[in-house]
C-alpha cells in the first residue's frame, strides 16, 4: 500500500518561500495563514547571530494526534497515508489545533493577519469564506477531503495536494517534477522548489527516492517524543538539531 | 387539569427570577448582535496559539461546577443520609442550572453546535476524550432531567430511586475525569500534561460544587442566616464547611506544587510559569480564592459565622474561575512551532463578546435556578 511522504533537504533549502506561495495559490490560502510556511529562527545577538529556517507543511503523521482527538472523525487518515479534514463533519471545536504538536492547522475565521482583510475585498459566496482571484477550478474542490476554498467555521490543513497525488498512476515510487510522467501529480510546493530541496514519494516502497535519501542522508523527523511519527523527513546534514528551542534561543 | 391550573396560579415568579431573566435576555441579545455584526473576529482567539479562549474557560467552569454539585447531591441520595436531604435537592437544581448556562456558552461559541449533536454520536471516535465527554454530558443531562421530574412530581429525596443517584454520581465523576484528560493527555504541552490532572479537576469540581451550594443556600434565604432551618445551619457549619476546607486545601496543594515544579523545570514550554506568577490574577486566585476561604472554612469559630461562610464560598467560586482561566489560557501562550513569526509568549485578553458570553451563562443559570426553586416550592405548597 502506498504511504506518501515528503523529504525536505535543509542543506539545499534557501528559505525563498516559493513553496509557501505555490501552496497559497494552489489551495486558496489567506496571506499569513499558510498551510506551508517557512519558519525563521535567529539565535544570539548582533554581531554573533545565527539565522536558520525550516519549511513546514503538515507532517501527515503516521500516528496523528489530530485524528485521535477529533470527536466527529472529521479529521481522518486515508489508506495512502494522508490526513484530511471532512468539512461537512467538522464542528469547529479546534481540539485538533490544540492537539497538533506542529501548529499546522488553521481556522480561517479569526482576525486578519494582514490588512486589508482580503475576505472583505473578495467576499465569498455560499459558506466559502472568501473568493480569491486565484483559485483552483471548482470541479477539483472536495469538501469531504478539505480541498478548495475553506468554508466558515471549520478547520483546514495541508492536504499533501491530495487533488493531485490521488490521481497519480498506481504503484509509482516517486512523484518527481522532472519526470514528465508524474509532473502533473507533484504537490505544488515540491514542484516549484527552485533548488529542488523537496522530494515526494512512497515511503512504503523500498526503491523510492525518498527512502534512499532518508537512509543515505540520515533523515530525521521533528518532535519524535510526541509519538506522532511524521511522514515528512528532514535532511539536516546529520546530527544537527533541526530547529533551536525557544529557551535555548534565550527567548523563553 | 385543575391541579395544573392551581399550580400555575400559585407559581409567582420571584424578583430574583424576573431580574435574572431580564439580564439574561439583554446579555443574549447583545451577544447575538455582536456575533452577527462582527462574525468570528469578535473573539480574541488566533491561529498563532490561543485556540480556546475565555468562552471555553467559562463553559468548562460551569460544566465542572455542575458535576461537582451532582457529586455532592448523589452521595447522600445514593447512601441515604437523611440529614443531607435539603442539600441533595438544591444541588440538583443548581447542577441543572450550571449545566444549562455552560452549554449555552459553548453553543454560542461553537460555529456548528447542531452538527456536533449528530456528528459526534454517529461517528464513534472512541479515541477522543471529547467524544466520551459529549456522550457522558448527554446522558448526564437526561439523568438530571429525570431527577428533576422525580422531585417535581412531589417525591422527596428519600423517595427518589437510588439507582438514579448512583448513575448521576458515576456520570458526574466520568465527565470530570475526562475533562481533566482532555488537557492532561497532551504530552507536548508540558504546562498541561500530567496524569494527576483528572484528579485535580475532580477536587476542584467538588470544591466549586460545595461553594455554590453554600452561597446559593444563603441567597435563596435572602442572605439572612436566621431564615435557614436548624438542620441546614448545622450542615453548613459542620460537615459541609469541613468538606469545603478540605477541598480548598487540596486545590491549594496542587496549585502550589504545580507552580514550584513548573518553575524548577527547564523544559521547553515551562517558561510560561514565570509569566504566570508575575500576573496579579495568580496571586488574587491563590490568596483571595484559596488561602482566605481556607482559613474561613478550617477554623470552627469562623466557619460558624454565616456572613463569613457566604463570603468564603463566593471567593472560592471566583478564585476557581480565575484558576481555570490561568490554567487554560496560559497553557496556550507558548506558540507551537511558529518560529520568529510569533512572539515567545502570546498575548491574550478576553474580547467584549467573550465577556458577554460569560454573563449570558451566569444570568441564564440564575434564571433556570430561580425558576426551579420557585417551581419546587410551589409544588411543595
Ligand atoms: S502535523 Fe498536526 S495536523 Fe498534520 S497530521 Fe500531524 S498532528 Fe495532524
Ligand atoms: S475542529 Fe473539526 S476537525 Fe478539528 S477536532 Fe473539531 S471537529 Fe475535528
Ligand atoms: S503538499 Fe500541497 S497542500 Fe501541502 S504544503 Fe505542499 S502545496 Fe501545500
Amino acid at each position: 500500500m502506498t504511504k506518501w511522504g515528503m523529504v525536505i533537504d535543509l542543506e539545499k533549502c534557501t528559505g525563498c518561500q516559493a513553496c509557501t506561495t505555490a501552496c497559497a495559490m494552489e489551495n486558496s490560502r489567506l496571506p499569513g495563514e499558510s498551510w506551508q510556511d517557512v519558519l525563521f529562527y535567529h539565535e544570539g545577538t548582533y554581531p554573533n547571530v545565527k539565522l536558520s529556517w525550516l519549511p513546514r507543511p503538515c507532517m501527515q503523521c503516521e500516528n496523528p494526534s489530530c485524528v485521535a482527538v477529533c470527536p466527529t472523525k472529521a479529521t481522518y487518515k486515508t489508506e495512502d497515508g494522508v490526513v484530511l479534514v471532512d468539512w461537512d463533519k467538522c464542528i469547529g471545536c479546534k481540539y485538533c489545533m490544540i492537539a497538533c504538536p506542529y501548529g499546522v492547522r488553521f481556522y480561517m475565521d479569526e482576525k486578519p493577519v494582514v490588512q486589508p482583510d482580503l475576505r472583505e475585498v473578495f467576499p465569498g459566496d455560499g459558506d466559502r469564506i472568501w473568493n480569491p482571484p486565484y483559485k483552483m477550478p471548482d470541479h477539483l474542490e472536495d469538501r469531504k477531503k478539505g480541498i478548495g476554498i475553506q468554508p466558515k467555521g471549520v478547520v483546514s490543513k495541508c492536504t499533501f495536494c491530495y487533488h493531485k497525488i490521488s490521481k497519480a498512476p498506481k504503484g509509482v515510487a516517486d512523484l518527481d517534477e522532472d519526470d514528465p510522467q508524474t509532473r502533473e501529480y507533484v504537490p505544488a510546493c515540491v514542484r516549484v522548489c527552485p533548488p529542488k530541496a523537496r522530494y515526494f514519494g512512497d515511503l512504503d516502497n523500498p526503491n523510492s527516492r525518498v527512502n534512499q535519501l532518508i537512509a543515505d542522508k540520515r533523515g530525521v523527523r521533528l518532535k519524535e517524543e510526541t509519538g506522532n511519527k511524521p511522514q515528512v523527513y528532514y535532511l539536516a546534514g546529520g546530527g544537527a538539531p533541526v530547529i533551536p528551542g525557544e529557551r535555548s534561543r534565550g527567548r523563553g | 387539569m385543575a391541579t395544573a391550573t392551581t399550580l400555575r396560579a400559585a407559581f409567582k415568579p420571584s424578583p430574583y427570577l424576573i431580574g435574572s431573566a431580564v439580564l439574561f435576555v439583554l446579555a443574549f441579545v447583545y451577544a447575538i448582535y455582536l456575533e452577527v455584526t462582527l462574525g468570528h473576529v469578535a473573539f480574541n482567539t488566533t491561529n498563532y496559539g490561543v485556540f480556546w479562549g475565555f468562552p471555553i474557560v467559562a463553559y468548562d467552569y460551569f460544566l465542572l461546577t455542575s458535576t461537582g454539585l451532582a457529586l455532592v447531591a448523589s452521595l447522600p441520595l445514593a447512601v441515604g443520609i437523611r440529614s443531607w436531604d435539603p442539600v441533595a435537592k438544591r444541588c440538583v437544581w443548581l447542577a441543572i442550572a450550571a449545566l444549562v448556562g455552560g452549554v449555552a456558552i459553548l453553543f454560542l461559541e461553537l460555529p456548528h453546535p447542531l452538527r456536533a449533536l449528530w456528528a459526534t454520536p454517529i461517528n464513534l471516535q472512541t479515541a477522543s476524550p471529547l467524544f466520551w465527554k459529549i456522550l457522558c454530558v448527554g446522558a448526564y443531562t437526561i439523568v438530571l432531567a429525570l431527577l428533576a421530574y422525580a422531585f417535581g412530581a412531589g417525591r422527596g429525596p428519600a423517595e427518589v430511586p437510588r439507582i438514579l443517584a448512583v448513575v448521576l454520581g458515576l456520570l458526574a465523576l466520568a465527565i470530570t475525569l475526562i475533562a481533566g484528560s482532555v488537557y492532561g493527555m497532551l504530552v507536548f504541552r508540558p504546562f498541561w500534561f500530567g496524569s494527576e490532572l483528572p484528579v485535580v479537576f475532580l477536587i476542584e469540581s467538588f470544591m466549586g460544587g460545595i461553594a455554590f451550594f453554600i452561597f446559593f443556600t444563603y441567597a435563596v434565604h435572602g442572605f439572612v442566616a436566621d431564615n435557614l432551618s436548624e438542620n441546614t445551619r448545622r450542615l453548613l457549619a459542620g460537615p459541609l464547611g469541613i468538606a469545603a476546607a478540605t477541598a480548598v486545601f487540596l486545590h491549594l496543594l496542587f496549585v502550589l506544587t504545580r507552580t514550584v515544579t513548573g518553575l524548577w523545570s527547564y523544559g521547553e514550554g515551562m517558561e510560561v510559569w514565570r509569566y504566570t506568577i508575575a500576573q496579579p490574577l495568580y496571586w488574587l486566585a491563590l490568596i483571595g480564592g484559596g488561602l482566605v476561604p481556607l482559613v474561613v472554612f478550617a477554623l470552627p469559630s469562623l466557619r460558624a459565622q454565616p456572613w463569613l461562610q457566604m463570603i468564603g464560598a463566593f471567593l472560592v467560586a471566583l478564585g476557581l474561575l480565575a484558576s481555570r482561566y490561568e490554567f487554560m489560557i496560559n497553557g496556550q501562550l507558548v506558540p507551537p512551532f511558529k518560529g520568529s513569526w510569533a512572539p515567545p509568549l502570546l498575548e491574550y485578553a478576553p474580547s467584549q463578546l467573550e465577556w458577554v458570553l460569560l454573563f449570558v451563562g451566569i444570568f441564564l443559570a440564575n434564571t433556570i435556578y430561580a425558576a426551579l426553586e420557585s417551581w419546587s416550592s410551589t409544588r411543595e405548597r
